[in-house]
């Protein structure tokens, strides 16, 4: 797949703004003064070397963080006009609109469909037969569906790795978020599933704003439209991804590129 | 695909606001369920102690220290002293830690070290069983089968062949019983060993296999590899691991109660009978007439809570510290 | 290289690993040699009768039915009792109250009651619910928290559920703490990612994922409380009768074989053997399927 035509760029909105964002794992400044936009629909890959903080900056925008003692963020993250780092916030709801699929597939300890289920039970009571359309549709919205519908009964845990990653996608795409966060989604996963999967993300592009954050720059350059480097927890770069990859304006991101380190 | 996406709505945002808002009374219904079970536990721990002392009272009152060095047992005429039954009750204990720690330590070491693999389960199991039998268990088979096996066996030929060496005829002498406070001992040291060996097994693999790797590397022995190196590392965890076996020891009531003979004297001869704070109050609750006979027998309660409160708690802070190192140097 | 210090260091190695096997042979000797006894004096008195019959006075022939009877009532009520007890402070240590210092001081004082003697909580249950010993200001606070719940009097099956679930309780708040704790945080997040209230998350996910451990708990408490003599000894005391009042003294099986072993009867000791077998034959049983549960030991 050649890297995104930049055409789709002009005239976006932005989805989420961030603005001046710092973070801080106990004493520590893990992110510094960090500020870009992520446009609506479209795909933004966040790449960087190892410890550079992309992970950090991902894990902020659904407040994912907040599960553990000692870090904190600054700044602004703003989606649809509100500060999602704003205390009166509820965190509950903002994960409802903004989903996230993790580096290692989590299936639950339930069924394949209980799992697709889970979190569209969290939010609606509908009739059987409409739960089991909805299940449906984010099957087939992860490709999974026809590898497991007729085993919707068996535990989740029963399939194979590339799977269980789209079986956590489709529980992520059935609550219907405006925004989805992928940290290295393939880093487990073999090629075969690797390919699935960028397949998938070039899909899903056209319903929600996608944020991937991966270390595999050829992966960043095949599915993105935009792309942030990141340095030690600076934003070195951003821009469209055809540009980052060809013509970079910084000489670290050109040396990041090339290989020269990372 | 696409189409799939523009046919049906996205459900709006103040419909899920509206579910969350209910979810989150429920949830923080849940975190307060929890919460006062936890304190729950701590509410049973200083329930335990207020009563033991609300209890203990009348005879802390009536006797003030005097309790706690006098050995008089006499419920005619209430007289009460708590000395015997502390003795009985410490040197039980400790002499069933010098059979157990060394014997318990060493089944570790065998099923770490020495044992083949495949018996290694089985074997572990086994010992792990003979924890899991219940202390009456120990009690009757002592009582029934061991106490009179081992006095026309073994304690008859002990108290023959000492009987004239000057200082240890005494310690092992008198008339053979069968019963009493080395039997009582033990059979204390055979409950205990395979907790001190579980332990030591835990506290075994917190070691990191590079260390014994560079000692076998240099070319030491097995048994050099677990003295100075494995043994170093972990010992503040065995020691804490025998600290919580003495603070079961201290405990234990039934396995005691059944042979040690019941005797409120202390005596010289480790062979003769005595009593545990623990056995007393077994053997004498029920018939215990009169409320000072009932307070003296709570406050010794009292005495036995303190010891092991110490013991337990002394040995909790060094296996804390043992775990905070491991954790340190992974 | 010393040939004579080699020789010596391979001795003492031969020595001390000698030791060890001789330790490990120990144990397992009395291992056998109780269970061996165990099985060899029990066996003869098992029978139908064991479990149809009362216990008898001196002399005459019976059976352990009313111990039977009330070992297995206060089990499971002090199980179903303390269980949801000790399941939901677990959790609170596990997953809400992980890092606070409300959580050390719980699990510290846990830990020793799970440790203490067992006589030491039984006279705690009495002095709470059977007799309060009079000492004015001992009763004046226990009719304030308790009213005239406080004591009943009299020895009865109710306290001895109680004192047995004052045991049950620290077991499984340990292992049900321990077993969440084995839960990988990724699962967690994964569910909170989808915006699943932290009780849901619990509920639904974590819980599921400790289950197999949490239930193991449950089964080493039920070993645990199936011996247990002396806090019933001072609460649910003892009775020679078929009897199914909680509120009145109710046999039981490690009662009944203090009481029999202690005199100096001959078929009272046949009838102690009988019902020794039958407990540590319910313990090693919960034991052994605890074990196959049980999820592998982590390092």
């Amino acid at each position: 797949m050649d890297a995104k035509t930049p055409a789709s760029v002009a005239g976006t909105n932005i989805k989420v703004d961030i603005r001046d964002l710092s973070f801080y794992y106990g004493g520590t400044k893990a992110l510094k003064n960090v500020s870009l936009p992520l446009y609506d629909r479209q795909v933004t890959a966040f790449i960087g070397p190892s410890g550079c903080g992309k992970s950090t900056l991902l894990r902020i925008l659904n407040r994912i963080y907040e599960l553990y003692p000692n870090q904190r963020a600054e700044g602004e993250v703003v989606l649809d006009g509100e500060n999602i780092l704003g205390s009166r916030l509820d965190t509950n709801l903002l994960r409802s609109r903004v989903g996230m699929v993790f580096q290692k597939p989590t299936p639950f300890p339930m069924t394949i469909y209980d799992n697709v289920a889970f979190g569209i039970r969290l939010y609606e009571r509908m009739p059987r037969s409409e739960l089991d359309g909805r299940i449906e549709s984010a099957l087939q919205r992860a490709a999974l569906w026809t590898e497991v519908k007729d085993k919707l009964k068996e535990s989740g845990l029963s399939l194979s790795g590339g799977q269980q990653q789209r079986l956590c996608i489709a529980r992520t795409v059935a609550t219907r978020p405006e925004v989805i966060l992928l940290d290295e989604p393939c880093s487990a996963l073999d090629p075969i599933s690797t390919a699935k999967i960028e397949e998938l993300i070039d899909e899903l592009s056209a319903e929600y704003t996608i944020v991937i954050v991966t270390h595999n720059m050829q992966q960043a350059s095949r599915t993105s439209d935009h792309t942030a480097f990141m340095y030690l927890g600076e934003l070195v770069e951003f821009g469209p991804t055809e540009k980052i990859f060809t013509a970079p304006d910084k000489k670290q991101t050109e040396q990041y590129i090339t290989g020269r380190f990372g | 695909m696409a189409d799939i996406a523009l046919a049906e709505q996205m459900s709006s945002v103040p419909e899920r606001a509206a579910a969350v808002r209910k979810g989150g009374a429920r949830d923080a219904r849940f975190r307060l369920l929890t919460l006062s079970a936890a304190v729950l536990v701590l509410a049973i721990f200083a329930g335990v102690m207020l009563s033991l002392l609300l209890g203990a009272m009348p005879a802390i009152k009536q006797f003030g220290w005097s309790f706690l060095y006098s050995e008089a047992w006499n419920p005619v005429t209430e007289k009460f002293g708590a000395l015997a039954s502390i003795y009985g009750t410490l040197v039980t204990s400790v002499l069933a830690m010098f059979v157990a720690v060394p014997v318990g330590i060493g089944i570790a070491i065998f099923l770490t070290e020495i044992c083949p693999r495949p018996l290694r389960r089985p074997i572990g199991i086994a010992i792990e069983l003979l924890a899991g039998i219940p202390s009456i268990i120990y009690g009757i088979w002592g009582l029934f089968i061991f106490a009179p096996w081992f006095q026309a066996n073994v304690q008859t030929w002990i108290v023959d062949t000492l009987a004239d060496v000057p200082y240890l005829q005494d310690i092992f002498g008198g008339p053979p019983y069968g019963i009493g406070v080395f039997t009582a001992s033990l059979i204390l040291s055979i409950m205990v060993l395979p907790f001190i060996s579980a332990v030591t097994r835990d506290v075994f693999e917190t070691v990191p296999p590079v260390l014994k790797e560079a000692a076998y590397g240099l070319g030491c022995t097995t048994w050099e590899v677990m003295w100075r190196v494995v043994l170093p590392f972990a010992r503040s965890g065995v020691v804490g691991g025998a600290m919580l076996a003495l603070g079961r020891a201290l405990g234990e009531t039934m396995a005691v109660t059944f042979v040690i003979g019941n005797a409120h004297h202390i005596q010289k001869s480790i062979f003769a009978p005595g009593t545990t704070i623990s056995a007393t109050i077994a053997n004498e609750f029920t018939e215990a007439v009169g409320d000072l006979y009932l307070s003296s027998l709570i406050e010794m309660g009292l005495i036995l809570f303190f010891i092991t409160f110490i013991v337990l708690a002394s040995a909790q802070l060094m296996l804390q510290a043992l775990e905070r190192r491991a954790g340190g140097a992974k | 290289m010393n040939a004579t210090l080699y020789f010596r260091r391979k001795l003492w190695n031969g020595m001390f690993l000698f030791l060890s096997v001789l330790a490990a042979g120990f144990g397992l000797i009395w291992l056998g040699f109780i269970l061996g006894a165990l099985v060899y004096n029990g066996f003869e008195a098992v029978s139908p009768k064991l479990f149809l019959e009362m216990t008898p006075p001196p002399g005459e022939d019976g059976g352990l039915a009313n111990a039977i009877f009330g070992s297995v009532m206060m089990s499971v009520m002090a199980v179903i009792a303390g269980t949801p007890l000790g399941l939901f402070a677990g959790t609170y240590l596990a997953e809400y109250g992980r890092y606070t210092r409300l959580a050390f001081f719980v699990r510290f004082v846990n830990d020793i009651l799970l440790s203490a003697p067992s006589i030491v909580t039984g006279l705690f249950i009495y002095e709470l619910v059977v007799y309060n010993v009079p000492g004015s200001f001992a009763q004046k606070i226990c009719t304030t928290i308790l009213g005239s719940a406080c004591f009943m009097g009299h020895f009865s099956a109710v306290a001895g559920a109680l004192s047995l679930m004052v045991i049950v309780i620290p077991v499984v708040v340990r292992t049900t703490e321990n077993m969440l704790l084995l839960v990988p945080n990724g699962l967690r997040e994964a569910a909170a990612a989808l915006g699943a209230p932290q009780s849901s998350v619990i509920r639904a996910v974590t819980w599921r994922a400790a289950r197999a451990g949490i239930v193991t708990g449950v089964l080493l408490a039920i070993a645990r409380i199936s011996g247990e003599t002396a806090p019933l000894l001072f609460t649910a005391l003892n009775n020679q009768f078929w009897s199914r009042d909680l509120s009145q003294p109710m046999s039981s099986l490690p009662v009944v074989i203090f009481q029999f072993a202690m005199s100096p009867y001959e078929d009272w000791h046949r009838l102690a053997w009988a019902g020794a077998l039958l407990i540590t034959a319910t313990v090693l049983t919960l034991s052994i399927i605890a074990r196959v549960l049980q999820p592998k030991r982590s390092h």
